[in-house]
């Protein structure tokens, strides 16, 4: 700061002695923090409107008789807020008085505890000391199971109706209601039927106490026991920002972050619960090769110089086409970006692809809606309900656009059109890839009569837009350059594996839908030499001539590309419990052995500049930019 | 009898008492009822208007807020625009309303059409506390009997004003008397104060501009419109104008409802219109507003029913409700009867009132019970300050008003409770008997 001049639309605000500029109407909670002022508050949350319920911020206003909730007055040019005044200390004392004289004792045993509100603001502006007999305590109910994903103790519920707020604003869904009055309050669903909204696990986050607790985190691990790393979900292609909690190789809990652009801090369900599925599942624990006799356990040199090997004869027997490379999209741009290089630079194949579903003609054009744009369109249509299947927090931007900012959201039903004819306005269409080309002719035909449209294609998996960008495809070199020479999807690489005519397949990171397919058994089997890198046992690793372990996504780092294309970081957050080198080292070193170097380190980075060099929308959006594709994007 | 003796020519409310049918239109109309509409519909919206601010009348629900410049609030050009018709009558000691709904239904009907047209308002809703189950009954008949007479509906009398009156039962909360909770229960909501501003007459039922009036405000309509806002203001004085219903209990031979001009009349003159203190025995003490207002003794007898007047004693008149006790009287047990009612009716919405309610009522039950400490004794003051102008809305602020002003009125009093083991004053009473 330091220019006096002000910005003629800002009011000037003091804080404590220091002065601000805010634009007017903003809230004196949120001056106080641009002045570094730190104000207690229970109720008040930045997704959630004003309420003044908790009075645990309530502050002095220089000209106002009473003490102001700052969470709930708007600032006026030359305001004067004290908020360390005897005044103030007094009864910031006193609400936390009121606050404890019926909260049960039980931090010992809270989930919450360390990081509880309650605790710290008694910590840092409480009274220390409580003058109400412990057996003149109001009870409540305890653990109550509100679904098989929530746990509630009205007894540590401090009233801020934060839960409640969040299923009126939020979802829309109003599951958990205010019941009783006065101190007999309490927040619970009506007659107790469960929770069943897709979007419970957010109730946790909100709750500033530890009155709603997940029952999954129920007495897992203390806060500090916890090691936390920012990544993004693997669960789908929305690329919802989160924070991996680890305690020791066990994933404990994921938490939310907030990414405006993208969750905007709400989880669903599906993927906040889905990090089991990375605890104690069974692994590749060793390389294997088959040597003469059967397969072995080798080392990890020898079995990328066998699979070099095996490869190297194929080649030379059979020509390079001989060979077929299989990824997935739970791969990172830089895996996939290396894979396809290996295959068609290195092999020298044109046969490579990463998934079973064939691939529908995807061009930039498809995600050229943001995720935060679609609260500035004035009509959104979503085709079907695959799009919201496939990414369910979708469904809450859905709803904070028609209900906080006034957009028309319609729901189509197959077969899709929209005739509506009305003055020209901002039109977003959201499809699922299966119908994209359905959304892609409602965009052009609104085009066509005025409008301003962009589409938005929600894809599968949490990197199937990465895939596809980095070429990971029969057709279509990385940046969306047709392929001189268009070789075989996945379904023909399988059947051709089966009848013989590929001899072998490089298999990375297969999906579970590979792993399921009967087809694969047969393409393994069909195959002279199959190499493999997986994290997991299964049709893949009992059908490979050299296995090798690999990591699963939360094990590894680099980028990922959401469904609107913002390039994200996945960042390590445990270690595999035995020493597995990263896919991409493994890569690496296979190029290596197979005689052509990647030139850079195998580490995210330098790969990232590397690819970036060979799709220029890349340049620059690794710290979760949207790719930068022409004009359209 | 001595003092201000209402005069039949100087009511308002009360004026036609003792006229037969009075709850019937035939009845009502017999007096002269609904010419005051019929007088409202030729005068015109802001003719009304400018009576009523002529007749300086003040809202009779407690706050005393100016009506005509209450009206004017409501922004230029909005509509619909909703009258809410607070009848959730529910302040301890206070039964005016329920007096002037049982006797004079059409004269509340008829302010209430009175009103609708002078704020061209398309909907009344009478929102009528939960236990005036009769009440509501007989306001319902009343509202249909009208409707069949065109009195309620489209083209009112004739005219191109029409209004749906509906009544509204409560389901038993205090807080419901507050404007905006009233508004949430209203519209099916959980009964608790809504955020201001926005103020109820920018948005308020419905999101739409609402004025929420007094049953006994409104009733004053058909007088202010007949006779003039002039000659309303000239019944009582001009700081305090008009006349007003007080509820007169507690220890007085002659409990009731008395319709007294206001500034020229003491509270000795409506202790007297009860017939006195009972039993022969001493004035003690009063509360002069209902539950929420601060305590006074014999030294305020004399100060005029003025706003102004009681407020310069430390209390106010609120909703218009004399509560008289006499010398027998434990002012630590009233404290805490208080007490316990703020802490059943406290919505739980905000932690002071919440959670202040119920400290200061387990304080109070083992004061009064002799058991509390004289550490404990002097928290609630502590205890009240945290309350006290920290509350979302005025609940539980004035829950604490009545117990911290009997503190400092009777503080010898509460502290020979402390430590007692028994209550002293009612031991006191039993050894003089």
């Amino acid at each position: 700061m330091g220019e006096a001049s002000a910005h003629p639309d800002l009011v000037r605000v003091t804080v404590d002695d220091r002065e601000v500029e805010v634009a007017p109407g903003t809230l004196v909670w949120d001056a106080c923090e641009r002045a570094g002022v730190f104000v207690p508050v229970y109720c008040a949350h930045k997704k959630l409107e004003p309420v003044a319920v908790c009075r645990m911020c309530l502050v002095e206003v220089e000209g106002m008789p009473k003490l102001q909730p700052a969470c709930a007055t708007r600032v006026a040019d030359g305001m004067k807020v004290r908020t360390l005044t005897e005044q103030v200390r007094k009864f910031r004392d006193s609400n936390l008085e009121f606050l404890l004289l019926n909260h049960p004792l039980d931090c010992p045993v809270c989930d919450r505890g360390g990081e509880c509100d309650l605790q710290d603001f008694t910590q840092r502006f409480g009274p220390g000391r409580s003058r109400q007999s412990i057996q003149q305590k109001v009870h409540f109910d305890k653990a109550i199971p509100l679904s098989d994903k929530i746990v509630l103790d009205q007894e540590r519920c401090i009233l801020c109706w934060r839960c409640v707020r969040y299923y009126e604003e939020v979802t829309g869904e109003r599951e958990i209601v205010l019941q009783q009055r006065g101190v007999h309050t309490v927040v619970d669903t009506f007659e107790r039927q469960p929770l069943r909204s897709q979007f419970q696990g957010n109730l946790p986050e909100i709750c500033p106490v530890g009155a709603l607790t997940h029952a999954k985190y129920r007495f897992r691990a203390r806060p500090w026991d916890l090691r936390r790393t920012a990544s993004i979900c693997s669960h789908c292609s929305y690329g919802c920002n989160l924070f991996i909690d680890a305690r020791d190789d066990q994933i404990a809990r994921y938490a939310s972050s907030d990414n405006e652009d993208v969750e905007d801090s709400w989880l669903c369900d599906r993927g906040r619960y889905s990090f089991p599925e990375y605890n104690g599942r069974e692994r590749v624990t060793a390389p294997e090769a088959v040597v003469t006799g059967g397969r072995q356990v080798v080392s990890h040199r020898e079995a990328v110089a066998r699979a070099a090997g095996q490869l190297l004869r194929i080649i030379s027997d059979r020509g390079p086409e001989a060979v077929a490379v299989v990824g997935s999209d739970l791969m990172t741009n830089e895996e996939a970006f290396v894979l396809q290089w290996l295959a068609r630079e290195v092999i020298g194949t044109p046969h490579l692809d990463h998934r079973l579903r064939p691939t529908p003609h995807l061009d930039p054009a498809d995600f050229e809606l943001s995720i935060a744009g679609i609260e500035e369109c004035d009509l959104i249509l979503v085709l079907g309900e695959e799009p919201e299947r496939l990414a369910p927090v979708l469904t809450l931007r859905l709803h904070k656009a028609a209900t906080k900012r006034g957009r028309r959201v319609e729901r189509l039903q197959p077969p899709y059109a929209w005739t509506e004819v009305a003055q020209p306005q901002r039109v977003g269409v959201i499809s699922s890839e299966l119908d994209r080309d359905a959304g892609a002719a409602i965009r052009d035909q609104l085009r066509g009569a005025g409008h301003t449209a962009q589409l938005l294609t929600i894809m599968e998996r949490v990197n199937s837009r990465g895939c596809q960008d980095m070429g990971l495809l029969p057709g279509w070199l990385p940046g969306y350059l047709a392929a001189p020479q268009a070789g075989m999807g996945l379904p023909e690489i399988l059947q051709s594996s089966a009848t013989g005519k590929l001899k072998a397949l490089l298999i990375v990171n297969p999906s579970a839908e590979l792993e399921a397919a009967p087809e694969f058994e047969a393409a393994l089997r069909g195959v002279e030499a199959a190499v493999v890198v997986t994290p997991h046992p299964g049709a893949a690793s009992r059908g490979a001539s050299v296995l090798i372990p690999g990591r699963t996504i939360v094990e590894k780092a680099g980028t990922v590309t959401n469904a609107e294309g913002r390039v994200q970081r996945v960042r390590a957050a445990i270690e595999p419990s035995l020493t597995v080198p990263t896919d991409l080292r493994t890569l690496g070193e296979l190029a290596e052995a197979l005689g052509t170097s990647l030139g850079v380190s195998p580490m995210a980075t330098p790969v990232y500049e590397k690819l970036a060099a060979a799709v220029p929308a890349y340049r620059g959006a690794q710290a979760g930019m949207r790719a930068r594709w022409g004009s359209g994007g | 009898m001595e003092g201000a003796q209402p005069v039949p020519d100087g009511l308002v409310l009360t004026r036609y008492q003792g006229a037969p049918g009075l709850t019937t239109l035939d009845g009502y109309r017999k007096v002269g009822g609904y010419r005051g509409l019929a007088r409202a519909l030729e005068m015109g919206p802001e003719a009304i208007v400018a009576e009523v601010k002529a007749s300086g009348l003040r809202g009779r629900g407690g706050a005393a807020f100016p009506t005509g410049t209450k009206w004017g609030f409501l922004p230029q050009g909005v509509f619909p625009r909703y009258l809410a018709v607070n009848a959730d009558e529910s302040e301890p000691g206070c039964f005016k309303d329920r007096v002037l709904i049982e006797e004079y239904p059409h004269q509340l009907l008829e302010g209430v059409l009175i009103t609708a047209f002078a704020l061209q308002a398309s909907h009344a809703f009478i929102y009528i506390r939960g236990e005036y189950r009769k009440q509501r009954e007989l306001l319902e008949a009343v509202v249909r009997e009208a409707y069949r007479a065109k009195l309620v509906g489209k083209r009112i009398l004739g005219s191109d004003f029409g209004c749906e009156v509906v009544v509204h039962g409560g389901a038993g909360a205090y807080i419901c008397g507050e404007e905006t909770a009233l508004l949430d229960s209203l519209e099916g909501r959980r009964g608790q104060p809504r955020l201001k501003p926005p103020f109820p007459a920018v948005k308020g039922l419905y999101g739409q501009p609402t004025v929420v009036n007094n049953v006994e405000t409104l009733s004053n309509l058909p007088y202010i419109v007949t006779e003039g806002g002039a000659a309303y203001a000239a019944l009582g004085t001009e700081a305090s104008p008009g006349t007003r219903l007080f509820c007169v209990s507690g220890h007085v031979e002659r409990p009731g409802t008395f319709e007294v001009p206001m500034g020229r009349t003491t509270f000795r003159d409506l202790l007297e219109l009860a017939g006195g203190v009972w039993r022969g025995r001493k004035f003690k003490a009063m509360q002069p507003g209902g539950g929420s207002m601060q305590v006074l003794g014999p030294q305020h007898l004399d100060v005029p029913l003025d706003f102004k007047a009681v407020a310069d004693a430390g209390s106010s008149l609120g909703a218009g409700a004399l509560v008289v006790m006499d010398e027998t009287t434990c002012m630590v047990e009233v404290s805490r009867r208080l007490v316990d009612f703020y802490r059943h009716e406290s919505c739980g919405k905000c932690v002071p009132c919440r959670e202040g309610t119920y400290f200061e009522s387990q304080l109070m039950h083992r004061l009064e019970e002799g058991s509390a400490s004289a550490e404990e004794l002097a928290s609630l003051a502590d205890i009240c300050a945290g309350m006290d102008g920290r509350c979302f809305c005025p609940l539980g602020d004035t829950a604490t008003w009545f117990v911290m002003s009997a503190y400092r009125m009777f503080k010898d009093e509460f502290d020979a409770h402390v430590g007692a083991g028994h209550c002293p004053v009612r031991a006191g009473v039993g050894a003089a008997a």
